[in-house]
């Protein structure tokens, strides 16, 4: 990260066990925000491969006893942004623009007031959150995944995205809105009353 | 939380989006100790729609736990750990 101007040089054994105890404990959350950065089971591997092959050879600018996996998630976000980003299947630059403005306008939230109940969602047992997560524009699913499935702080996730604090906050809350709607639309498919 | 009585509990909530963004940061862990008493001890006894969001939100959270995580291929983790160690001392 661009503050640390501290250099390490560790020895192999040092690297090594950097890597043993403190990369490798995070690889299945590394793994599975990959996978939900691509969608693709073989792209996940690789950008999980890259990932810990860059931490590896980066070791030197990580400082030991500092958050290992904040460092990692970040590096895999921003491999994901300059290596898979155009081959992944989001929408394509115009949508994406399109959709961000919409949801940067003030009153949206006004709009969006999804009727979602607790009851409809006990039924949904199978894939339809994760379908649902899956479908959301990358920046919205990855705020989702980095707070609830992976419970960094904002702080934290400010530092990962390169964004303020109050873009995360404000960024979460849509993206909660969004993933209701959609929620919301399968118990309407799944014929459940919602309001 | 008590169980509010819902006979006495405004339907409509006049901040709803307010008072979502903070129902949300208390369940991120992210308000004040004072934001959390009031909100949870006050507002939510006496107002359904930040009473019915709250449980909403809570539902949500486990559900995505229970259904979004992924493990990693058994096979992907040797791969890496491997050539991780043809690495060293490069
Ligand atoms: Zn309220």
């Amino acid at each position: 990260m661009e503050e640390e101007v501290v250099r390490n040089q560790y020895t192999d054994a040092q690297k090594q066990e950097i890597f043993d105890m403190e990369f490798m404990p995070h690889i299945n959350a590394m793994y599975n925000f990959a996978y939900r950065l691509t969608l693709e089971r073989d792209d996940a591997k690789d950008l999980l491969q890259d990932t810990y092959l860059k931490a590896y050879r980066f070791i030197d600018s990580f400082q030991q006893g500092t958050n290992a996996k904040a460092w990692l998630f970040r590096i895999l976000k921003n491999s994901f942004i300059n290596d898979y980003r155009k081959k992944s299947k989001e929408p394509s630059k115009v949508d994406y623009q399109e959709v961000e403005a919409y949801y940067n306008s003030e009153d949206v939230d006004r709009q969006i007031t999804p009727d979602l109940r607790v009851e409809s969602l006990t039924n949904m047992i199978g894939d339809e959150i994760s379908n649902a997560l899956n479908s959301l524009d990358v920046d919205f699913k990855t705020v989702i995944i980095l707070c609830d499935l992976e419970g960094f702080k904002y702080e934290e996730m400010a530092k990962i995205l390169d964004i303020p604090i109050g873009t995360v906050r404000s960024r979460l809350h849509r993206a909660r809105n969004l993933l209701k709607e959609k929620l919301s639309e399968y118990a309407k498919s799944m014929g459940y009353k919602t309001a | 939380m008590n169980m509010p009585d819902m006979n006495k509990m405004k339907q409509d909530c006049p901040n709803k989006q307010e008072c979502l963004q903070l129902l949300q940061s208390i369940l991120d862990g992210e308000a004040t100790a004072a934001q959390k008493e009031t909100f949870m001890k006050q507002h939510l006894q006496e107002c359904m729609t930040c009473y019915q969001n709250y449980h909403l939100e809570v539902a949500i959270r486990g559900l995505l736990k229970q259904k979004c995580s992924n493990e990693a291929p058994e096979e992907l983790i040797n791969s890496i750990k491997e050539k991780v160690i043809k690495n060293l001392g490069q």
